[in-house]
């Protein structure tokens, strides 16, 4: 993975008439494609970047056969980070919450599997922007935020003063990294790579959404209310 | 939440007029304070305004009842809402 604590070098999303594009090199390109693919292997979904023509004839083109046989087994997901995308909808009622989850459960793993190809199909493709219609751009926008509740799971953040130290920790990282303070605070290069990563999906979001309300407010001249 | 709802689950089913139940969006480190208000916006036609103020009261006091009606509807909402990534829950109101 290269040198973990690189700076991300992530243009965020502009507006180009109906067209919101983002600039991302081509490492962070495939490291966010392999990211997104990695979540939809979590929900259940086939593995992306199996060439559709390279499958066997008598196998389903459905993406999502994996998906089938679940019903059989609903029960709360173990992972914590499967969890937070499908979480218990009535902690005071199990009952209710099992049949939530029976009820829901299938759908709602098709719609962010669905979601999460369709990105990863787009971070596919040659050349260094990523261009969304915007049309898509809430969808894109889903896609992101389930990608990031599951690195978040991973680096432990539950509060927002999780997310604010994570901040600092990054940024301390980085300065011992640019000087030698070989005895700086003991870091884990994992943990920052991924936390890199978290960092660089939320300005990419912030930017994707920004663009989506900027276009609405200007559209509408003044605001309601 | 400690309380323990007692109920008759075999038969309630089917909604009561008198069973009114509420979805809750609670905070999370996660959710990015301008997608939440495009998500209340969008799903439930909240104009800007009344959007940003939900959104912040889910940031500020840690969760908002964003909706609340028959069992059903609520199960409508809820799905919806972790459709988006949010954190939802639904409890019958007052519980």
């Amino acid at each position: 993975m290269g040198d973990d604590a690189e700076e991300w070098l992530v243009r965020p999303f502009v507006r180009r008439g109906s067209r919101l594009s983002a600039i991302l090199d081509t490492d962070e390109r495939a490291i966010v494609a392999r990211v997104v693919a990695d979540v939809g292997l979590l929900l259940g979904a086939e593995p992306f970047g199996m060439d559709l023509e390279s499958r066997e004839p008598a196998k389903s083109d459905d993406l999502f056969s994996n998906l089938r046989g679940l019903e059989d087994s609903l029960a709360e997901p173990d992972d914590p980070a499967l969890l937070r995308l499908l979480p218990n909808a009535v902690p005071t009622d199990p009952e209710a919450a099992d049949e939530f989850r029976r009820l829901t459960e299938p759908d709602l793993r098709t719609l962010k599997a669905e979601r999460l190809l369709r990105v990863w199909e787009q971070l596919s493709e040659p050349g260094p922007e990523w261009e969304i219609e915007d049309t898509e751009a809430m969808s894109t926008a889903g896609a992101l935020t389930d990608v990031r509740l599951v690195l978040a799971s991973r680096l432990g953040l539950v509060t927002d003063d999780d997310a604010e130290a994570l901040r600092d920790e990054i940024e301390s990282a980085m300065t011992a990294l640019g000087g030698e303070t070989a005895d700086g605070p003991t870091m884990d290069r994992e943990r920052v790579w991924i936390g890199m990563l978290y960092q660089a999906l939320t300005w990419l979001e912030d930017s994707l959404i920004a663009c989506v309300m900027d276009h609405e407010t200007a559209g509408k001249g003044e605001n309601d209310e | 939440m400690g309380t323990k709802v007692v109920t008759s689950r075999a038969t309630d089913r089917e909604s009561r007029l008198d069973d009114v139940w509420v979805t809750i969006v609670w905070n999370d480190p996660v959710n990015l304070m301008n997608y939440v208000t495009h998500v209340f916006e969008t799903y439930f036609g909240w104009p800007r305004a009344k959007a940003e103020r939900k959104m912040l009261e889910v940031h500020r006091q840690g969760k908002s009842v964003v909706s609340s009606g028959g069992r059903e509807k609520m199960e409508v909402d809820v799905q919806a809402m972790h459709g988006y990534g949010l954190w939802a829950t639904m409890q019958r109101s007052g519980s």
